[in-house]
């Protein structure tokens, strides 16, 4: 039986240049940080990256040099402060936004996934999010009622990436509790499926227990076991975000050169996933933000 | 103001008031102040008013507020984790769900709001996080509660750079001709708080904090506001039951000072 599981870097190779991408998790939550480490250190070009609510990995990917265009509802690190990298490239032209409010992004991928025309929605009427890109947002009439909808057209993606908690090397994967949130619309909309996991499991585990699975194998295309993957994100109920993490981000990034260094040493320099988590306090700042397993 | 409250206190007072036992509200990101809103009135005269945390942890009851308002941390205590948009989205559309706060960098005579850019949307001066889920929610729930902590001119602008997220739109009729539901009720400001023209959807002067004059309100406000006629009132303040409840219960760490700075 072919083996799904590859490295992280393995992964990684996978994505080719000019890629749509999808990145899975919701802002602070289970984001697949450790494969779009990969990715940066790959130093990927010309990505389309998909992310409905994100901060760190954006920043991430634009500090890498990887991002075009960034297709999302919201770009922020929350309460921590404005997303300055991805800010900084925006304001100076080098990457691109394609802003989307939240649902018609979602709209936009329900459609890509269930291969029809559009999505009709009521959200974005009267807003000028629509007049961004009135090709994907039509403001159309229905034509019985006369009502006024948004037609939100197919959104196609060439790989989508999660998080999760556990896998089998065949590709079945578990949420664990079951909190996908948009997570699934991303695989659903994908042409390609990649899962990085807290830890492989064996196959009995899934069909002792197949109400638990969120994910069946013949729509995931990749594993990768990566414990602590969603770091410095959290991954409830294992673990929360590592604040220390966040702040220390946004304190360097007021200084150009502080930025750079931070990035150097706590982000991009370290070989390893092991060794990134090392540069980032290692055992001891993980067991500051470990919540227990179910 | 008092020396025995802050603006901060005084804002999420003045917003807990307007919920009631059929309040069913959820929150996004950097949401404090109306997070803090919905926990202090389920502790005080709301205790059947539905909290989704994050719109993700239904009823949930947390020790504290954390850095973020769309993190796990904001869960603890949740009857129900909804495990997917599906469970949010179409109750935010049924109104299931019908009552939803937000603000922006931006917001204008009609409660409309921007969050996207400052300048051009092609060459934004300042790029901002973006509208998230505001365009959507803004035409999906009824009861849409605004509140901002920086009631200054450049806040409230006659004319958005950008419109992130519908209040009364073009004003008058606007919202009922596009067929949503609603609209803003009131915005909380650290000045005073605003209502809407039955009419004309404009905003005018509700009520005014403690201390704060008509005059200092029109002086910080972009757009036109009608002169008050006669005595106008007074925004109520906390009682010492709410400011402890607040202090001790709801938010020890002070996190809903994260968005007065």
């Amino acid at each position: 039986m072919d083996s799904k599981l590859r490295s992280l870097e393995e992964a990684a190779e996978t994505v080719a240049d000019g890629s749509t991408i999808a990145i899975g998790g919701l802002s602070m939550n289970a984001v697949p940080m450790a494969f779009v480490r990969a990715l940066a250190r790959r130093k990927v070009k010309d990505l389309t990256v998909v992310a409905i609510v994100h901060g760190m990995p954006i920043e991430w990917l634009v500090a890498a040099g990887c991002v075009r265009t960034v297709v999302s509802g919201l770009v922020s690190l929350e309460g921590f402060g404005l997303a300055p990298r991805f800010r900084a490239a925006v304001q100076a032209g080098r990457v691109e936004i394609e802003e989307y409010s939240e649902h018609t992004l979602i709209c936009r991928l329900q459609a890509a996934a269930y291969r029809i025309p559009y999505m009709p929605t009521k959200a974005g009427l009267g807003t000028d999010m629509l007049a961004l890109h009135p090709d994907t947002t039509r403001e159309q009439h229905d034509p019985l009622s006369g009502d006024p909808y948004v037609a939100c057209t197919p959104l196609p993606v060439d790989v989508a990436i999660v998080h999760a908690e556990a896998a089998d090397t065949r590709g079945n994967v578990r949420v664990d509790p079951k909190l996908v949130w948009m997570d699934s619309e991303l695989v659903k909309a994908a042409a390609r499926t990649i899962v990085t996991v807290e830890r492989i499991v064996p196959e009995a585990s899934f069909r002792a227990e197949p109400h638990r699975t969120t994910y069946p194998r013949f729509t995931v295309d990749t594993v990768v076991e990566a414990p602590w993957g969603a770091y410095p994100t959290s991954c409830f109920p294992r673990y929360g975000y590592d604040g220390d993490f966040f702040r220390a981000y946004v304190a360097a990034h007021t200084d150009p050169a502080a930025g750079q260094v931070f990035w150097d040493e706590r982000i991009a320099g370290p070989e390893t996933h092991a060794a990134f988590l090392d540069a980032n306090g290692g055992p001891q700042t993980l067991l500051s933000i470990a919540r227990g397993t179910t | 103001m008092s020396e025995r409250y802050t603006i901060d206190e005084l804002m999420v007072t003045t917003l807990a008031r307007e919920f009631t036992n059929d309040t069913r509200a959820f929150n996004g990101a950097v949401s404090f102040v109306p997070v803090c809103a919905y926990l202090l009135a389920r502790r005080t005269h709301a205790p059947d008013l539905v909290w989704a945390a994050s719109s993700i942890a239904i009823d949930a009851d947390p020790k504290s507020i954390p850095e973020s308002t769309l993190s796990d941390g904001l869960w603890d205590g949740a009857s129900m984790l909804a495990n997917s948009a599906y469970d949010f989205w179409a109750y935010a559309q049924n109104r299931r769900y019908n009552t939803f706060a937000f603000r922006g960098a931006q917001m204008d005579a009609c409660g409309n709001v921007n969050n996207t850019v400052i300048g051009p949307y092609e060459s934004p001066k300042v790029r901002l996080p973006g509208g998230g889920g505001m365009a959507d929610l803004s035409c999906m729930i009824p009861l849409i509660y605004l509140w901002s902590t920086t009631h200054d001119p450049r806040t409230f602008v006659e004319r958005l750079d950008f419109r992130s997220g519908i209040g009364w739109g073009d004003g008058g009729d606007h919202r009922e001709r596009l067929g949503l539901p609603g609209g803003p009720q009131l915005c909380v400001t650290n000045l005073c708080v605003f209502e809407f023209h039955p009419d004309t959807k404009r905003m005018q002067i509700r009520s005014l904090h403690p201390g704060v004059t008509a005059e200092q309100v029109i002086e910080s406000t972009g757009f036109a506001l009608p002169a008050p006629e006669g005595d106008v009132p007074v925004t109520g303040e906390p009682s010492d039951e709410e400011l402890r409840i607040l202090r001790e219960e709801v938010d020890p760490t002070g996190a809903r000072l994260r968005e007065f700075r």
